[in-house]
């Protein structure tokens, strides 16, 4: 039989100006569902995926590239990005209003983006990186006051990349370091559960399925590898995938746990079954690196796309594997 | 003999008396009485064949017999009933002679129609197997003159030709080649069982008469109708009877030799298999030398027209008996020497050579292996010689066939060590040779017919528990497998997915330049080899200040990284930069073409290109929008340009400013001037001008005629592409000079190219010119075309030769033509 031909994109959004550094649907509430994206030059753009065109745009961060975006309390109207600038801002977007209502100065230089746990309403955490090259600060959202500060004695080279979500005994931070570890922080006891030494190259993503405890990580080599968390909360190898071309941006497991996509720095966009790490697709059409994938929110599982935004100024918007 | 007398008398009387009564009474109840009463008398059959013929004669000439139309309906069946009953009771052989010597001396009338109807009903009463028998009973009819014997031989085998000679498109279908030599065939198989029948009786028999009979029909070309019946028929009763058999062999070889070869054709072509080829046929090879010749050699060596089941079945023949195999081994012998004969491979077709390679493997596949080692010595001469002389050969099948065959009889020879093996491409001639090579039954095809279908279910069958097993022992990764599986998402195509290069395409010539000579970065070569091509032709100027560096490094390069479409990219940057720098690139081709130390694939490159450069040139430039690009059209086309972007610009704006009301019209092809007649002379004259130097390294007219033949074929290309430009004259005349002197050359790949020269010159000179140029050779090329026309070994050749007779014949009678009128 033959194999189906690789599908084209959905639509393509164009008019960001600059390269797309983040994604984040947000499809909650009323009204159309919306895709904020974040350039390289600091607008944010709210784009409306009826109209397909972008709504409105912000310009944040004084012009610096736009690294993270999300929504908090799932609410299309306050918004949280971080940029080069070193800061972390809270928007207040109701009513047609363009506010930064609120403003964390991280000290961080890097690229590493923020993580956010709202675990009970009222109360959110926010993991960023800071000046500091290998520390992880929590801090709880509605009075910027520090939960904890991780840091390893050891040597693991600047912090690249982490996901913070609620286990049974309290949340759970996984990060990614320079060294090519990652490492599984027990935030309310401020100690790492487990450490595993993944990749020889520093991990450039990482994105955890909650409920399988599995999680996957790439870096800037051709290889993918996914990892177990057993009951002791300690890490173990699983499995590993190989692509044609080296180098990650992002990894994103879409919330149904059937599909991993990857952004590739070879400008394909792949995706992956997430139980066997089986490649399904190659999904070309950027004329460069994939800076991000994210996937919709989207109550209606067919409704639930691909977007992806790319140095080539691009968001391609797919649907893939969203046939009940 | 009183008694016979006195019977014998009234009996004349009363037939006498009868005949005149029916030739001269027109009354029907007469006529009728008159035939009733011979026809009583007639019934005794051997006393009565005098008057029988004499009652016949009269019957069928007399010319008061239209009675037929003339009387009573009653009456009219009567006679016509009596009128078969004399044809059929009669002696088969006189009543044969005198209905077809009357048919073929009466004109048009009743009476010929009467016996074309009486023919007809003796041929469906089954007369021809009396006949036939008559002439086996030894002492029935012995006492024929044998010119008798010979006329009646004479008419049954032309029986079709004597009778359609006369009634046209009137012959009845019986009559017909394809129905009447069926006929005969079945006569005689009737007639030979019969003879079966009176042996086994302790009967002679006598065979000769039907062995002339089916001598003659064979050698008149009715082999094939004959033995469509008499072949499978034969075949399967020799199977169990061997006294068919031995009566089967007698018939063979009592046919008249001069009809040999015809009769034992038609005989091996309609059985299937040595077996049955040997049953019928016993060892009258050894007995019979015009057989042995036909068996031998006519039909292996001098013929090749034949399919391969009957080479198997001839080979085979001899295979099969002992006292055979010598011929078996002679037959070897001569084929190995035609095998090897390096004029052979020259001056006799390919399909004939194929034959004889067919032949050759078959003989070697039959013979066993104490026979192979005392043949090895020859076996071993024709390998060697006649693989040597194939590989030489310019025509890649015969240089395939050579290799084959080769690495067949190497195999076969089984030298340890040193076994021939060659790399070519398999094709469907290939594995024909080779299956050829498979030791060969001598059964009949009919009894070798496994039982297929027992055999496929077992293989079905061990197929499935094959899958039920593989199915069964697959044990999954874990108990996780079932669950955890992505089986329910279908992969899409991913052979889009390929590794990205590193470093970017070279953007500059000199860049591309520097990549292609640097050695050690195979994707850097491999880029600057993909778009060199495009930056030749974008950036003109560039490419002229580095063209000749270019050509040189393009010239000397390697395929070292095993690049995809290496050839083809190469051969195309080769053509952009001729096409952009015309003058010095070619130049510099022409040169090279007979510098030293070139290797035969450079020189062809270098002809190839010049042609594809050449084509590209004499197309209107509008065809490609790269080249036309304004930057493109200020250097090509030199001083032109400013006229032509004036126009152009003035163009375009009448267009802008015109109001068209209707906008079907297609405009018109606009002339544009041949890029390629001014240059022409440059690509031409240059290679014409050492062809007779030899060096060391590369002799032209000497072993190097693969490039010859190539050389011929670009210089009638370039002289072809140059039509209509004003140097196509000079051009023409220096071809057919250099054509001239080898035009006799022994490889046909030459002889192809210099025929596809000729052509050439033909098509694009101008006929006054060719005229005078060709003037007193007028003749002689004449004589010389129709001589290839006729009697070149390659079919190629032929057709050009063709070709070229009627082009030159077109260009003689417009030129002696237009003085007439104007006169």
């Amino acid at each position: 039989m033959m194999a189906r031909p690789p599908p084209d994109p959905l639509y393509i959004l164009r008019g960001s100006g600059a390269s797309v550094n983040a994604l984040h649907f947000c499809c909650g509430g009323d009204g159309p569902p919306l895709l904020y994206s974040g350039s390289g030059t600091g607008a944010v753009h709210v784009w409306n995926l009826s109209t397909r065109r972008a709504e409105r745009v912000l310009e944040s961060h004084a012009g610096n590239s736009v690294i993270w975006l999300h929504t908090l309390n799932n609410s299309r109207s306050s918004l949280i990005s971080q940029g080069r600038d070193m800061r972390v801002c809270v928007w207040d977007l109701s009513e047609g209003r363009n506010a930064v209502t609120d403003s964390l100065h991280t000290g961080s230089v890097g690229f590493c983006q923020c993580s956010l746990l709202e675990s009970q309403p009222g109360s959110t955490l926010l993991a960023h990186p800071t000046q500091h090259m290998e520390e992880v600060s929590v801090v709880e959202m509605s009075s910027w006051t520090q939960v904890c500060s991780l840091k390893l004695d050891s040597n693991l080279g600047m912090l690249m990349c982490m996901k913070m979500w609620q286990a049974d005994s309290g949340p759970v931070l996984c990060a990614g370091y320079e060294d090519g570890s990652v490492v599984l922080w027990d935030v309310s006891h401020r100690r790492p559960f487990s450490r595993l030494k993944v990749h020889p190259e520093p991990v450039m993503s990482l994105d955890v399925d909650v409920y399988r405890q599995k999680g996957i990580s790439g870096s800037s080599e051709k290889i993918l590898q996914s990892w177990m968390l057993d009951n002791k909360k300690s890490l173990q190898m699983h499995d590993s995938v190989q692509m044609t071309n080296p180098g990650v941006s992002q990894l994103q497991i879409r919330a149904d746990g059937k599909i991993l996509a990857s952004a590739g720095w070879d400008n394909n966009i792949r995706v992956f079954g997430w139980k066997k790490l089986k490649p399904l697709a190659v999904l070309q059409h950027h004329t460069d690196i994939v800076n991000s994938v994210a996937f919709s929110d989207h109550q209606d599982p067919t409704q639930r796309l691909l977007a992806a935004g790319s140095k080539d100024q691009r968001i391609s918007v797919w649907s893939i594997y969203s046939e009940s | 003999m009183m008694d016979t007398s006195g019977t014998e008398l009234p009996l004349r009387l009363q037939v006498s008396s009868c005949l005149k009564t029916l030739s001269t009474s027109r009354d029907s109840r007469e006529i009728v009485h008159a035939l009733r009463t011979l026809v009583s008398c007639l019934e005794d059959g051997e006393s009565t064949r005098i008057h029988h013929t004499r009652a016949l004669q009269v019957l069928v000439s007399a010319r008061g017999l239209h009675w037929f139309s003339r009387s009573h309906d009653k009456d009219e069946e009567e006679m016509k009933k009596l009128w078969g009953e004399i044809i059929i009771r009669g002696p088969a052989e006189q009543t044969l002679l005198i209905l077809l010597d009357t048919i073929s001396s009466t004109g048009e009338s009743e009476a010929l129609d009467r016996c074309v109807s009486a023919l007809e009903i003796f041929l469906s009463a089954a007369r021809l197997q009396v006949l036939l028998w008559s002439r086996c009973e030894v002492g029935g009819a012995s006492s024929n003159s044998p010119q008798l014997t010979e006329t009646v031989i004479g008419h049954l085998a032309a029986l079709p030709s004597i009778t359609s000679n006369h009634l046209h498109t009137n012959t009845p279908d019986l009559f017909l080649p394809q129905q009447y030599y069926p006929l005969l065939a079945a006569s005689i198989l009737d007639t030979l069982e019969k003879t079966c029948h009176a042996l086994r009786a302790g009967q002679d028999c006598s065979l000769g008469f039907v062995s002339q009979v089916l001598g003659k029909v064979c050698i008149q070309g009715y082999s094939s109708q004959m033995f469509e019946t008499l072949g499978p028929r034969l075949s399967s009763v020799t199977r169990v009877d061997s006294l068919y058999q031995r009566v089967t062999q007698k018939l063979l070889e009592n046919v008249p030799e001069r009809c040999t070869e015809s009769v034992i054709t038609g005989l091996i072509r309609s059985l299937s298999g040595a077996a049955a080829v040997s049953r019928l046929m016993g060892n009258l090879v050894l007995t019979n030398k015009k057989a042995q010749f036909v068996l031998t050699h006519k039909l292996l060596l001098q013929q090749y027209q034949h399919p391969t089941g009957l080479l198997k079945s001839v080979l085979g023949y001899l295979a099969v008996d002992s006292e055979r195999r010598l011929l078996l081994k002679q037959v070897l012998r001569s084929l190995c020497q035609v095998w090897c004969n390096s004029s052979a491979v020259k001056h006799t077709c390919v399909e004939q050579q194929l034959y004889v390679s067919k032949a050759l493997l078959l003989c070697v596949a039959l013979l066993d292996d104490s026979e192979i080692q005392e043949l090895r010595q020859e076996m071993l001469q024709c390998m060697l010689g006649g693989v040597q002389c194939r590989l030489d050969s310019n025509v890649e099948r015969i240089r395939r066939m050579g290799m084959v065959v080769g690495e067949c009889l190497s195999h076969r020879l089984d030298t340890p060590g040193s076994q021939l093996k060659f790399q070519y491409e398999t094709d469907e001639e290939i594995s024909e040779l080779k299956s050829l090579m498979e030791s060969l039954s001598v059964k009949d095809d009919e009894e070798e017919q496994p039982d297929t279908s027992n055999s496929l279910q077992r293989e079905l069958k061990v197929e499935a528990s094959v899958l039920s097993q593989s199915v069964a022992s697959d044990p999954g990764n874990g108990n996780e497998s079932e669950l955890d599986s992505d089986d329910d998402l279908t992969p899409y195509d991913m052979s889009a997915d390929q590794e990205k290069k590193k470093s970017a395409p070279p953007r500059y010539v000199r860049d591309c330049l520097e990549g292609l000579m640097s050695s050690d970065d195979a994707e850097r070569f491999e880029l600057s080899l993909q778009v060199a091509e495009t930056l030749l032709r974008k950036n003109v100027k560039a490419a002229q200040e580095v063209s000749v560096q270019f050509s040189k490094v393009l010239l000397h390069l390697e395929d070292r990284y095993n690049t995809a479409l290496f050839l083809s990219l190469r051969q195309n940057a080769m053509v952009a930069l001729t096409v952009t720098d015309i003058k010095p690139v070619v130049d510099y081709w022409t040169t090279e073409f007979y510098a030293l130390n070139y290797s035969l694939r450079q020189r062809l490159d270098i002809l190839e290109v010049l042609a594809l450069a050449a084509q590209e040139l004499s197309e209107p430039i509008t065809n490609k929008p790269t080249v036309a690009q304004p930057i493109t059209a200020v250097t090509a086309l030199g001083q032109s340009d400013d006229i032509t972007h004036w126009r152009h610009v003035v163009d375009q704006r009448i267009q802008s400013k015109t109001r068209r009301i209707s906008k079907g019209v297609t405009q018109p092809v606009k002339a544009v001037p041949n890029r390629y007649a001014a240059v022409a002379g440059f690509f031409f004259f240059p290679l014409l001008r050492s062809y007779d130097r030899p060096q060391t390294t590369f002799d032209l007219l000497g072993g190097d005629h693969l490039v010859l033949g190539r050389l011929m074929h670009t210089l009638g290309l370039l002289m072809h592409l140059a039509v209509n430009a004003p140097v196509v004259s000079q051009m023409g005349r220096a071809l057919l000079d250099f054509v001239w002197a080898v035009r006799f050359h022994t490889d046909q790949m030459v002889r192809r190219g210099v025929m596809f020269a000729v052509c050439a010159v033909f098509l694009s000179m101008p006929s006054e010119n060719l005229l005078t140029e060709l003037g007193d050779d007028l003749m002689e090329t004449r004589a010389w075309l129709a001589d290839v026309a006729e009697s070149d070994c390659d079919s190629y050749c032929r057709s050009l030769a063709v070709q070229s007779l009627m082009l030159m014949d077109k260009n003689l009678k417009s030129q002696l033509h237009i003085p007439d009128m104007e006169i």
